[in-house]
């Protein structure tokens, strides 16, 4: 294209002189708005991101690696780790992928148990969502309020499995325990408090705040497009408007029992993935009443032995985690062990997306747009 | 005025020389004590209120309801080692806070205390000495940017002065217009101007446009850009540590404080009231303005640097000096 015409040296030369205002900068991977270890080369040219590179892999762990190692019960504790924030949905995740290639069918109450957990989960991953929100755009008392609410869950979760970020509540099979007596009517007044501090107290703060629309409305835009180009899933593709939850477009679970809505919004910009999740909260809370309503009584487990054999299949699920989709794909060889364990992280294809999202934003938006896509680098990395 | 009372205490004792010379160090001393106290009350303040907004109780430990905290904490500054980058500029790297904490002490020196008679040093048109003082921070920000030999410390010194700059002029032409109304500079007659109504009631632009810049300009969030913690980090003050950190408190506070009792005197009646005295009044306004100014750092999150640039010269100058023309027409007709 470049000839050594007079014209194609003095555009090189323009060219040249541009990337050399370029200047590039390391962001991360400690740094407190990086939501965990993910760093981030961005190529400023003053104050305008011109390109972005995430790097990804500082706290791989050989996840799907271990899974091969271990007996299918062992695996348990490591899945509740890969998204720390959302343990109990990849617990149900996987106790699903196990169970679907035992053909073993768990108990209604197990099912709505685990149903409520997956939404108590959602609602107390959200919430620490909101919280870093208000971290990242430099309004702290949001992140206090934000993990305020996530603790009266945390101690409901504690009360009901012992555990609190990793709380290893779902056996193969079914349940480790049932619900302690008193639980259902402290759970309910709790939701009743967090239904009304999101309603009022967060919107006086986040999402109906000037100021805070000032630094979320227009930034970070994702066209609907460009979320199924990089598979974008949950809210950050709703947010977007494409209509994609499994919850409803591919029910499992006791989710087509249950009556509730999928939230969208139509912007695609930060504000609305903000938006989106704080209605999902308010969702959420609704499913967990119809669930305390409906809760069938009888058996929470049904006998699965803690070492056993899974005859050659493949196996694959897909559940929503409330980052997004997330899948397992499992081989067995008729070993104790499975052959081979493909985990679909929903963070990773955000993270990929990231290189076009921030094109053409401040530098100041990287924490705001970064914030708003929520990834977590334990499921990215795995 | 303190310096007077204290050389009428001298002077029955020691020659006038050396009761000039006495009364002088007796203001040094008193305006010191007063200045070193301000960070130390109002930071527990601060921590204390920002503690019950966010559901916390704050400092408890140290003292009765945690008083003690920040002196303690200044004794951990003491104690710390120094820790310096090798090619600082030395000069300018140890000039810097002692300058910043001067400047703040300065104000509190020429700042009526209160009552018509209690200030430390008086001097006519003390209302612009203080605007000279609160107004030579960028440049100062800019210098500490480049004292450290820190390249995110120069940026973030970029961001502090272009902020400052930006919001300065606005804050001048606040000022302008109450000297107009008020037809001095003196902070003592513009509060004597208001015996019978307040500026604010009648000037509420003027009082908005100089809350915001005042803001700004002494960069408490959320106009806390330049040390934007989630972006930057610690700013331009990233290369400091132990007592030469601490000092930039001093300055913080103290600036938070003489704002706050600016906005006092110029907005508020300063200290005419009613049957409580009149250094009572103006202490009780000014509480509640300093827990405001407070306040709406836990309320509000940062505007970015460009929005902050755009609000300050797109429309905070222009309204003010609209806002300038029509009071100067007040004033006239």
């Amino acid at each position: 294209m470049r000839s050594g015409t007079g014209l194609g040296l003095i555009s090189n030369f323009r060219f040249m002189e541009k990337e050399r205002n370029r200047i590039t900068i390391n962001i991360g991977p400690v740094h407190p708005s990086t939501h965990g270890v993910l760093k981030f080369k961005v190529d400023i040219s003053g104050d305008t991101m011109k390109k972005i590179e995430p790097e990804i892999g500082f706290v791989h762990r050989g996840v799907e690696k271990m899974a091969e190692m271990k007996y299918y019960s062992n695996f348990m504790p490591i899945a509740d780790k890969l998204d720390y924030i959302a343990a109990l949905n990849w617990e149900v995740l996987y106790a699903s992928v196990v169970e679907k290639a035992l053909k073993v069918v768990i108990p209604p109450r197990a099912v709505y148990l685990r149903t409520m957990m997956c939404e108590l989960q959602r609602i107390m991953s959200h919430l620490l969502f909101i919280g870093h929100s208000g971290e990242d755009l430099g309004n702290t008392t949001l992140f206090m309020w934000g993990f305020r609410e996530r603790e009266l869950l945390m101690d409901i979760i504690e009360e009901v499995s012992g555990g609190r970020l990793a709380p290893m509540y779902i056996s193969l099979g079914g349940m480790y325990y049932d619900l302690p007596p008193g639980l259902i009517p402290k759970l309910a007044s709790t939701l009743d408090i967090i239904e009304k501090r999101v309603k009022n107290e967060y919107r006086a703060l986040s999402y109906e705040n000037g100021l805070f629309k000032m630094r979320t409305v227009g930034v970070g835009i994702i066209e609907a497009n460009l979320a199924i180009k990089y598979g974008l899933t949950g809210p950050n593709a709703r947010a977007s408007g494409i209509k994609c939850d499994l919850r409803k477009n591919a029910p499992y679970l006791a989710y087509d029992k249950l009556d509730f809505d999928i939230i969208t919004a139509d912007a695609g910009d930060a504000y609305a993935r903000f938006v989106v999740r704080v209605n999902e909260i308010l969702e959420s809370i609704k499913i967990v009443r119809q669930i305390i309503k409906d809760l069938p009584s009888g058996e929470i487990k049904v006998k699965v032995p803690w070492i056993f054999t899974i005859p050659p299949s493949y196996t694959f699920v897909r559940q929503e985690t409330p980052r997004g989709e997330a899948a397992m794909y499992m081989v067995t060889d008729g070993g104790q062990k499975p052959y081979r364990l493909k985990i679909r992280a929903p963070s990773l294809y955000a993270v990929q997306a990231m290189s076009e999202i921030f094109v053409g934003g401040k530098v100041a938006d990287i924490v705001a747009i970064l914030g708003s896509l929520d990834p977590t680098p334990g499921e990215v990395d795995r | 005025m303190i310096s007077t009372f204290f050389y009428n205490l001298l002077a029955g004792y020691l020659p006038p020389i050396l009761a000039e010379i006495g009364s002088v160090v007796g203001v040094f001393i008193v305006g010191t004590i007063i200045v070193l106290n301000i960070p130390l009350l109002l930071g527990w303040v601060d921590r204390k209120l920002s503690g019950r907004i966010q559901s916390r109780y704050g400092p408890v430990y140290t003292g009765p309801f945690g008083l003690l905290q920040n002196v303690a904490d200044v004794i951990k500054l003491l104690g710390k080692r120094f820790i310096t980058n090798q090619s600082i500029d030395k000069l300018i790297y140890d000039f810097i806070p002692i300058a910043l904490s001067v400047l703040a002490a300065l104000m509190i020196f020429v700042i009526p205390l209160g009552s018509p008679g209690l200030i430390l040093v008086s001097i006519p048109y003390n209302l612009l000495f203080i605007y000279i003082f609160l107004a030579l921070s960028p440049l100062l920000v800019l210098l500490a940017g480049w004292g450290q030999n820190n390249k995110y410390a120069m940026l973030s010194g970029f961001r502090g002065a272009a902020q400052i700059t930006a919001y300065e002029l606005t804050l001048l032409m606040a000022l302008i217009s109450i000297g107009i109304l008020a037809g001095s500079y003196d902070i003592s007659s513009i509060v004597n101007s208001q015996h019978t109504i307040w500026n604010a009631a009648y000037l509420p632009i003027t009082l908005v446009l100089f809350v915001i810049a005042s803001l700004a300009i002494t960069e408490r969030a959320p106009f806390d850009v330049p040390e934007a913690s989630q972006e930057l980090q610690a700013g331009w003050k990233i290369e400091y540590s132990g007592i030469r950190y601490g000092l930039f408190f001093i300055a913080e506070y103290v600036r938070l404080l003489v704002v706050s009792m600016l906005i006092v005197y110029l907005f508020f009646g300063g200290w005419n009231g009613v049957y409580l005295p009149d250094y009572a009044w103006f202490w009780i306004k000014t509480t509640v303005v300093t827990l405001f100014m407070m306040s709406l750092r836990w309320v509000y999150n940062r505007p970015r640097i460009d929005q902050l640039i755009d609000i300050g010269f797109k429309w905070l100058l222009p309204l003010s000096v609209i806002n300038l023309i029509a009071v100067g027409f007040i004033a006239v007709y």
